[in-house]
């Protein structure tokens, strides 16, 4: 019963995350310079970046929290896949929308075949199958299986649909350079602030949900014996 | 391994053939999305090459989904699936008779979708046509073998074809661009980047997920009701 409890560390680490995003908003609009030609809306960045970089993160850790629980059995690599999953699908969601209104105002389009979008959006697309995966009505064990199978073949795709993306790229007209170049040094402070103060917080909303899920994997096993 | 998997491909082909129905459902609705997007252009109007490559690969994959429900359903009925599982073969040959059996359905089906392409969205086949035909074959192989291996996942369910859908599309998208592209410069002769690269790409797919169907398909093809 005791790995069911939350873990006491868990509240701090949100904690940390909400201070540290309310001081990356504090450098965001006050500390950074505004951007010469793409004003205000640059600010933007600050968000798109740390989103995307972790949503991966977040679709890494599925991938390796599949593997560990289809070697181990364990289901607390169920519980942190479907987490990582979750988590992932928002901050790739929430990545695709800034960088879509980033490309509104920079490129002029709200769309672009560009490799790193395309990814994403991709990637956007395979967890939210494998999240509306999770949720059939299927034995435990079998849902946990396919989940674990559909979690490591999500993730062996992402550098083809990257490569494929790129491909395909080259016979459009490309519509921007590489970004994140020439950076002022306060700019790049806050770049990696805000990094930090999202990996708090995608730390915080993973375990959370892991945790919960755990629970609730918990109170069904004792309904189904309250039953029998 | 693979004397039982040609075994349960050539079953499965004998089952599926003898029946009548077994690629028809497929082959239908392949045909009605060619004919539904040639609808999209008006009278007279000729439809781009990568318009209708991307087309006639639309149409595989849908038929794709459809071959590899019918061909896991097969053993539903019975618990027939505990005679596959209990045989002295590794539980990998089912995959590869699956996998086998699902090349030849679908190969068969786009024997029906590339003139039907060629028809309806009116194309011509310029002299890139043997690049086409190898792309094709080889995106085939990446397809099936990703098809059998997720295909063993709707195993008794009921909401099969449009799960299977959503899982299984947007893992094949390295492999539908390469054959949209490679396609539309078969119908073009124009394809400024390549081929190389492109098959390199499709080739690096099939190798991955044969990998990974190996590995990962008796986690997935289990005795569970």
């Amino acid at each position: 019963m005791r790995t069911n409890r939350l873990s006491p560390v868990m509240p701090l680490v949100g904690l940390v995350a909400g201070l540290a995003l309310a001081l990356c908003q504090y450098m965001i609009f006050v500390y950074a310079p505004v951007e010469q030609t793409m004003g205000i809306v640059q600010k933007i960045f600050y968000f798109h970046m740390p989103l995307a970089w972790w949503s991966l993160i977040s679709f890494f850790t599925v991938f390796a929290a599949s593997i560990a629980f289809l070697r181990t059995r364990n289901w607390k690599w169920d519980a942190l896949s479907g987490a990582a999953a979750e988590v992932g699908v928002l901050f790739s969601g929430l990545a695709l929308v800034t960088g879509s209104i980033w490309g509104r105002h920079s490129w002029g389009v709200w769309w672009t075949w560009d490799p790193r979008l395309t990814t994403t959006l991709v990637m956007w697309f395979v967890y939210a199958g494998y999240l509306v995966l999770r949720t059939l009505d299927l034995p435990r064990e079998r849902l946990g299986t396919v989940s674990a199978v559909v979690g490591i073949v999500a993730f062996l795709d992402v550098p083809l649909v990257f490569l494929s993306a790129r491909l395909w790229r080259s016979i459009h007209p490309a519509v921007f350079a590489s970004r994140g170049g020439g950076l002022e040094p306060e700019m790049k402070t806050t770049v990696i602030a805000c990094i930090v103060a999202f990996g708090f917080l995608w730390a915080a909303l993973t375990w959370l949900r892991a945790a919960q899920r755990r629970m609730a994997a918990r109170i069904d096993v004792l309904a189904t014996e309250t039953t029998i | 391994m693979l004397s039982a998997a040609l075994a349960i491909a050539s079953k499965d082909l004998r089952l599926l053939l003898s029946r009548g129905t077994g690629l028809v459902q497929a082959l239908l609705l392949g045909l009605l999305l060619i004919f539904v997007f040639s609808l999209s252009q008006r009278v007279g109007e000729v439809m781009g090459p990568q318009g209708a490559a991307a087309i006639f690969w639309l149409a595989s994959a849908f038929c794709q989904v459809l071959i590899f429900n019918t061909l896991f359903s097969i053993e539903e009925a019975n618990g027939a699936r505990f005679g596959l599982l209990l045989a002295p073969v590794p539980v990998q040959a089912v995959w590869l008779g699956k996998g086998i059996a699902g090349f030849a359905l679908l190969l068969c089906a786009q024997a029906v979708f590339l003139p039907a392409a060629v028809v309806f969205l009116g194309q011509t086949v310029s002299p890139l046509w043997h690049v086409g035909l190898a792309t094709v074959l080889l995106a085939d192989v990446g397809i099936v073998a990703l098809g059998a291996l997720l295909g063993a996942l709707s195993q008794g369910q009921a909401a099969r074809e449009s799960l299977l859908s959503i899982v299984l599309f947007p893992l094949l998208v390295p492999v539908l661009l390469a054959g949209i592209r490679v396609g539309a410069a078969a119908f073009a002769d124009d394809i400024p980047e390549g081929v190389d690269s492109w098959l390199g790409l499709v080739a690096a797919f099939d190798a991955l997920f044969l990998g990974a169907g190996i590995v990962l398909f008796p986690f997935v093809y289990g005795g569970e009701e």
